[in-house]
């Protein structure tokens, strides 16, 4: 009986042990076998990570809620891997390249109407040619349907339209003036927004039978697309698209050929850390994912493994995680409150520690209201705001400040009152979010270092964001000082960023989510901002983007705590190499955009493998 | 038969009492928590909207569409009316896909995982211990600590040394994931392989601390058994060893058979440490997503499975404990 029992139980013990043990892990490269493979040919394949969380839940270019990385994504440098928008942004030179349009764009004189013509070559997946009616009927599909493409642009496009097969015009809404109402808003739909073929949509508009929830809520399997690759295959697993091969791009007129990888592969990962041993592996070549030390991996692991830039800040930081204050909590109306928490911030760590180095320093790009690009730093005189500008860790400076203003410990408790009151603040950021609360918490020292009291909080995102945003009444207990994002590089930019940090339009809006959360308010920058989009005097911009920073630099509304790249992009060149790098020869320059958004698609064109 | 007929009734009426109850507060419980679903959707909708009654019109056309802006008793109602006919509608976290979608795609997985884990652990935990109380001596003396070493190792950290150990050192197993990176799902015995070797590392640091925490159940109740008056007396008696150890298992194995249904019964809710750790798919981490995006219908639907697992599997248990154990019947149906 014992030994019978005993029996059993090795047999339990050792079965699935022997049945797997003695067939390790493989870690072949394989090549394509013919169509439709069921194991992915590793030197066809693009493998990412960083960029899908979670299931893909549509392929509708119309919805911005799809949860499809690879496919959908409407930004300033949108991804065109399925569909295409009419120009692409180049975010290294701030300039604007034609995809499906022929040529650059074109003004009338007062800027009211921007013409450009569609590619000829352009055609959908279903053979058809791309048209210009296919933008316009894009455009009023978005219109009538109130997609967030249409209601974050009806306020600033009148209509668009079909001059002929191939000619777009685009009018731009006026206000009483006659002059347009934000002619930085409209040049840039041309590079965010996709076209959209106009007998999909109508097959869409059918099925959703005049209902904006289920035009937007399909699933838009079926959708005819523009660009190099489409759906293959998505599980709650992975997402891989393919190449389409008659992609049209490989016209001359464009690209010349076809993107080389024919599948971009993106498996799911449930946290970072599972991510990160995928991409040391190899498992992934293009890592979008934020890897803290990131040099240790090529010093110290012999990884073929690099960024974008061989030294530290290792990417171009466009974003600017910022803290803001809420100046509607005691004390923070102060202006020498909110510098001398600023100004004492230990800077040098929250790039080291939060961060990992991987931002450039404010010794390095001076705090302003430009991201690190070259392009937007020229958009300002250094030289004019620099009396206003601070290193931080300037604990003495902040104290100073504080007792010139009689905010001082007058009860002995080791706290500063103002009016009797002590300052006492929480300083709030996500919880979770790694970088940002290792920041905060530097913030936190700072206030303890000159007698203003500060404490921690980190909140679940879906309770903060909920709060943060609800810009139509005073902030709760608890948000006296929180961080959020700022935009990054676009062809709005940096107008968009600065109206999004200073404009007092935001205030006393329910759903808030461009800025200036805080609730600040200030004639002046509103009138610059008012004035800004409709200007086209370089030299008259330059000085009305000085007088904003002079402006955010004396009143200190918020404080940029790091610079943070547009995306993060680390390469494992174990199979593909010939990615991205500074000074890599590229003209125009590919930016570090992870081979999927705006002109850094360039980069899918450029691939070539370690081992042919 | 009498009795039993009513120690039965009995516990049906208490299972739907529990039942019940269960049901209204996993309805309400997920949406008492601060935060708003539908401000995370149009969070993700209106970035780079610089318009605010557009703003506001979406997060109304998705208000309206998840039904969250009216009072929470119609809210509850519409609720109870779609459960009876098995629709728990739209995922807040992953709309468009329904909840039945995001459940159906990701529970086999789970099941597959826990199931043979958690009765394979509990098969060897129990065998091991049972061996230990009645062997004694060298054996005890090994069994003992390793079980105290492997059921108090919290699961991540076991989790986390077979993955060290077995994936990334010895190279003998793939770090993560359900299936092979470069593979597509389809009926092919390259799949199958993929399956069976990714399923290895996050199976066994489930049934390691398993087999542990059952081994010292099952070697502490024997160990008391095995000293128990009947036992004694039925060697006086001079019945064999093979006989006494039957009836000494099978009232050993009681409690046991309990902590395995409970088990079971709970199992739907994901091995989260081992889907994490192994990014093995499963419903345990789209639970905790769910949780964190406040996705209320998804929340209600997962905790409504698991509601009903264990209820049933303890009425099971309950009505099995009154075939098995009569000492149960009788002293239930006194009451």
């Amino acid at each position: 009986m014992r030994s019978k029992c005993l029996a059993i139980f090795i047999f339990l013990a050792l079965t699935a042990i022997l049945t797997t043990a003695c067939g390790p892990a493989k870690d072949e490269v394989t090549q394509s076998t013919g169509e439709d493979p069921k194991v992915l040919p590793r030197k066809e394949t693009l493998y990412f990570n960083g960029q899908q969380f979670g299931p893909v839940v549509g392929w509708n270019p119309y919805s911005t809620s799809n949860n499809n990385a690879m496919a959908i994504v409407l930004q300033d440098n949108s991804r065109v891997t399925m569909f295409e928008t009419p120009y692409l942004y180049n975010m290294l030179d701030g300039k604007v390249y034609p995809l499906l349009a022929e040529g650059d764009y074109s003004w009338n004189d007062d800027r009211t109407i921007l013409t450009f013509k569609i590619k000829e070559a352009a055609h959908w997946s279903d053979g058809t040619p791309v048209t210009a009616e296919d933008v316009a009927y894009t455009w009023a599909a978005h219109v009538r349907y109130n997609t967030p493409a249409g209601a974050a642009n009806k306020d600033y496009i009148d209509t668009i339209e079909a001059a002929d097969d191939r000619k777009v015009v685009i009018k731009a809404k006026r206000d009483r003036e006659g002059k347009p109402v934000n002619p930085l808003i409209v040049a840039s739909y041309v590079s965010t927004y996709y076209v959209i073929q106009k007998s999909w949509t109508e097959r869409l508009e059918e099925r959703a039978g005049g209902d904006t929830a289920k035009f937007l809520a399909d699933t838009a399997e079926d959708a005819v697309y523009s660009g190099p690759y489409h759906r293959f295959f998505a599980d709650d697993s992975k997402v891989i698209l393919v190449r389409d091969d008659d992609y049209w791009g490989r016209d001359d007129s464009m690209w010349g050929r076809l993107p080389v990888p024919k599948y971009l592969a993106h498996t799911i990962f449930r946290d970072n850390a599972a991510s990160a041993v995928a991409f040391k592996k190899g498992e992934v070549d293009v890592s979008q994912a934020f890897n803290p030390n990131i040099e240790l991996l090529w010093l110290n692991d012999r990884l073929p493994i690099s960024t974008y830039l061989p030294e530290p800040p290792y990417n171009i930081g466009t974003k600017m995680p910022t803290a803001f204050y809420n100046l509607n909590s005691y004390g923070l109306d102060q202006v020498a409150v909110r510098k001398a928490i600023a100004i004492a911030v230990d800077y040098p760590t929250v790039i080291a520690n939060a961060v990992t180095n991987q931002s450039p320093t404010f010794d390095e790009v001076p705090r302003s209201l430009m991201n690190p690009t070259s392009t937007e730093q020229a958009l300002y005189d250094h030289d004019a705001v620099k009396h206003l500008q601070w290193e931080g860790n300037d604990i003495d400076g902040a104290r100073k400040l504080l007792d010139t203003v009689g905010i001082v410990d007058s009860d002995g408790d080791g706290w500063r009152e103002f009016k009797g009151r002590k300052l006492s603040y929480t300083a709030s950021c996500p919880s979770g979010w790694s970088d940002w609360q290792s920041a905060i918490e530097v913030v936190a020292a700072a206030g303890g270092k000159i007698g203003i009291e500060i404490t921690t909080n980190y909140p679940e995102w879906s309770v903060y964001q909920t709060i943060v945003t609800k810009s139509d009444s005073p902030l709760p207990e608890g948000y006296d000082i929180f961080m959020m994002y700022t935009t990054g590089a676009g062809p709005a930019q940096p107008y968009t960023r600065i109206r999004n940090l200073l404009s007092s339009e935001w205030v006393g809006m329910a759903g808030n989510w461009n800025g200036n959360w805080g609730q600040y308010s200030n004639m002046e920058a509103d009138t610059l901002l008012r004035e800004i989009p409709g200007e086209t005097d370089p030299g008259r911009l330059k000085e009305m983007y000085t007088e904003l920073v002079k402006i955010y630099l004396t009143d200190v509304p918020s404080f940029t705590l790091m610079y943070r790249p547009e995306a993060f992009h680390a390469v494992n060149e174990t199979i593909w190499t010939n990615f991205p790098h500074q000074n890599d020869g590229t003209d125009p320059p590919v930016p570090p955009l992870d081979c999927t958004d705006g002109w850094g698609i360039a980069c899918l064109y450029n691939l070539t493998l370690v081992n042919p | 038969m009498k009795g039993y007929r009513k120690y039965f009734l009995n516990k049906l009426a208490w299972f739907f009492v529990t039942l019940v109850c269960a049901f209204i507060l996993n309805f309400i419980l997920p949406r008492l928590m601060p935060g708003d679903p539908v401000a995370a959707i149009v969070s993700r909708l209106a970035q780079g909207m610089s318009d605010a009654t557009g703003v506001q019109a979406i997060y109304q056309q998705y208000a309206d569409l998840f039904g969250t802006n009216r009072p929470i008793y119609e809210q509850f109602f519409i609720y109870v009316k779609n459960v009876v006919r098995s629709d728990f509608g739209f995922s807040f976290s992953q709309y468009p896909r329904t909840v039945a979608d995001v459940i159906a795609s990701s529970i086999w997985w789970t099941v597959f995982l826990q199931l043979p884990a958690i009765l394979v652990g509990w098969l060897i935990g129990n065998f091991l211990g049972a061996l230990a109380a009645y062997r004694r001596k060298g054996f005890d003396k090994v069994l003992l600590p390793v079980s105290i070493f492997a059921s108090s190792l919290p699961a991540f950290g076991m989790a986390v040394l077979l993955l060290v150990v077995f994936a990334l050192t010895l190279g003998w197993f793939p770090t993560s994931g359900g299936y092979g990176f470069d593979m597509i799902p389809a009926l092919s015995w390259g799949f199958i392989w993929s399956v069976i070797v990714h399923y290895q590392l996050p199976f066994w640091s489930i049934v390691l601390i398993t087999i542990g925490g059952q081994a010292i159940g099952m070697r502490s109740m024997a160990i008391y058994e095995l000293n128990a008056d009947y036992v004694k007396y039925s060697r006086f008696m001079g019945i064999k060893d093979r006989k006494i150890l039957r009836y000494v298992f099978r009232n050993a194995m009681l409690p046991q058979v309990t902590g395995l249904a409970l088990a079971i019964g709970t199992m739907v809710s994901g091995a989260l440490v081992a889907e994490i750790i192994f990014n093995y798919p499963g419903l345990g981490s789209t639970i905790l997503k769910a949780v964190l995006g406040q996705d209320y219908p998804l929340i209600s639907a997962a905790t409504l499975i698991i509601t009903l697992m264990v209820l049933v599997t303890t009425f099971a248990i309950e009505i099995l404990y009154g075939f098995i154990d009569p000492r149960v019947k009788a002293a239930q149906s006194e009451g």
